[in-house]
């Protein structure tokens, strides 16, 4: 039965956190709040230490709480973090996205830095700062940065922040024996859709939508063990899904994997999700990553990354990239479905748009099917928003569970 | 046999329009039986080339067979392509042939088009037959972004 304003307007009869309103996803002044409460205080992968092998080597990266950075390695091999800014006058300093330089120099005044943040060079300087400024004074803003957990490049812009050992906890620890060799990226794309970051979360912490996955539903859904698999919640806002046995040749043209990874068992498939918008995917001989990054309420950057072992063999990287492409590639069977997935509900939930209600109410025991992976991100959404995922406005008249 | 230039540009021509209209049977028909299909990328931010897509003409034929079983955004895309070079090995009866590719989206809802790829076709075409056929392509784009991307391959 069709519903008329009132009743479309009715509280779930669920608990309180197994719905939100859908206004978190299309608000100006929400998304400004998570800028600041959740990006710039949370732990955030820049980029993975592959991309930077060399001494000098640096990376860019648009972090999500707005700053632009650099990822550079020193020569002391050590990575570092600085905002990608100019101290004298605001200038973006590197303007490729990679590259190798020994002095990072201004293009405006050659202004020069080196890859701990010291500048070394102001140009003219006593002619013009007298003894009012110098060097030392002209530091780049430096990022609190770490590298673990695969070899990713982590950078979190709150000094004060715990480390990021402490801010990872255990959720991690499923993936422990299956990281313990070095990795290597082998595939970097971007793709730009108009939806909310929390979405593609959402998309990546439950797997009922497997039901849009022809691929996922030969492969997993109709086989035994898939309904076994089990979501656990950790501290922060992570969550894993635990693996199950896919069958791959039970897709038309696809095979059972031969390479796969060290540590997971033939056909495995772990999953987990490191809040905000982070998520580990590692299936069979690949480890998909995908890092988030919002540019606004309903436009997302998403980053995404296909990596193998530093230590494959040709044939070995050859056989993960076709693996990483049936599915995962730009274009493999499963990633445009997701993408458009969420496109269609950032269509939907419009600003402006009437809003709604959006369940997250399944309860399967937490099992594949159960929606309590999201319901625990939206839990510490709350927590660090000091709002109500249900009534981000305090304005609802909201019931305790029904 | 036809080896000239306007033959062998056909073909490029024809896979175009097989394609755009979805005829995935008369694109293959235009593909030798050891056709190898491949689109690749360089990306600077890794500093790789990368391989998105590797078939060899089975692969193609289970590519086009499980389409209709999947989830796919449905705007019609339009494959614009233009010969650049035709290098004609006479002794090998095959032929080199590289075209600019531009591909252009119009959306279903008001038809508004909007470019969506540019890349190069680099194709070898063999020349020794009846009719001259695609045996390699290589579809290297330059354009990187896709939004929500596109299940059919250009």
């Amino acid at each position: 039965m069709s519903k008329s304003s009132t009743q479309w307007h009715q509280q779930p009869k669920f608990p309180q956190s197994h719905f939100v309103d859908s206004r978190i996803y299309t608000d100006e002044q929400l998304f400004a709040e998570e800028r600041e409460k959740i990006f710039n205080k949370c732990w955030i992968i820049a980029c993975h230490e592959s991309e930077v092998p060399n001494a000098f080597d640096y990376r860019t990266f648009s972090h999500p709480g707005g700053a632009p950075l650099i990822v550079v390695r020193g020569e002391d091999m050590q990575v570092r973090s600085f905002y990608n800014v100019c101290p004298h006058r605001g200038n973006t300093l590197l303007y490729d996205p990679v590259g190798n330089a020994k002095r990072i120099t201004c293009i405006f005044h050659a202004w020069s830095f080196d890859t701990k943040g010291n500048c070394t060079d102001i140009s003219r300087e006593e002619q013009g700062f007298q003894k009012r400024f110098c060097k030392a004074d002209a530091g780049l803003r430096e990022v609190r940065a770490e590298v673990g957990f695969g070899g990713f490049v982590w950078v979190n812009t709150d000094d004060s922040a715990c480390t990021l050992k402490e801010y990872i906890g255990e959720s991690l620890d499923m993936l422990e024996e299956n990281m313990s060799m070095p990795l290597e990226v082998f595939h970097y794309h971007k793709a730009i859709v108009d939806t909310n970051y929390k979405l593609w979360h959402d998309t990546n912490s439950e797997f009922y939508h497997d039901y849009m996955h022809y691929f996922n539903r030969v492969t997993g859904m109709l086989q035994p063990g898939y309904f076994d698999r089990k979501y656990t919640g950790y501290p922060n806002g992570h969550a894993s899904v635990g693996s199950m046995e896919i069958k791959y040749d039970a897709y038309e043209g696809s095979k059972a994997r031969g390479v796969g990874w060290p540590g997971l068992a033939p056909g495995g498939w772990i999953l987990i999700d490191i809040f905000p918008g982070m998520t580990y995917n590692l299936r069979t001989s690949v480890l998909r990553m995908d890092t988030s990054i919002p540019l606004g309420p309903n436009k997302l950057l998403i980053e995404f990354r296909g990596l193998g072992l530093k230590s494959d063999t040709p044939a070995q990287r050859a056989e993960r990239i076709r693996d990483h492409n049936m599915i995962w590639g730009p274009f493999g069977r499963n990633l445009h479905e997701d993408l458009l997935g969420v496109h269609g509900q950032g269509r939907a939930m419009r600003p402006g748009s009437e809003p709604t209600w959006v369940l997250h109410g399944r309860e399967e025991n937490m099992t594949i099917h159960d929606e309590g992976g999201m319901r625990h991100f939206y839990a510490e959404w709350s927590r660090r928003m000091g709002r109500k995922s249900y009534d981000p406005f305090g304005e609802r008249k909201t019931s305790a569970a029904a | 046999m036809k080896t000239d230039r306007t033959a062998i540009a056909e073909v490029v021509y024809r896979s175009c329009l097989a394609l755009d209209e979805k005829n995935f049977k008369a694109y293959l028909d235009l593909c030798d039986g050891e056709f190898q299909y491949t689109i690749t990328a360089h990306s600077p931010e890794i500093r790789k080339d990368m391989v998105w897509l590797d078939h060899d003409k089975a692969g193609m034929q289970s590519l086009f067979t499980n389409l209709p079983r999947h989830n796919s955004d449905h705007s019609p895309v339009t494959r614009h392509a233009t010969v650049y070079t035709v290098e004609v090995d006479e002794a090998a009866q095959q032929a080199t042939v590289v075209s600019a590719l531009q591909v252009f989206r119009t959306s279903l809802d008001g038809g508004a088009t909007e470019l969506f790829a540019v890349g190069r076709y680099i194709d070898t075409v063999k020349c020794g037959g009846e009719t001259p056929k695609l045996l390699k392509r290589v579809v290297k784009l330059d354009t990187r972004q896709f939004g929500f991307g596109y299940h059919i391959p250009f």
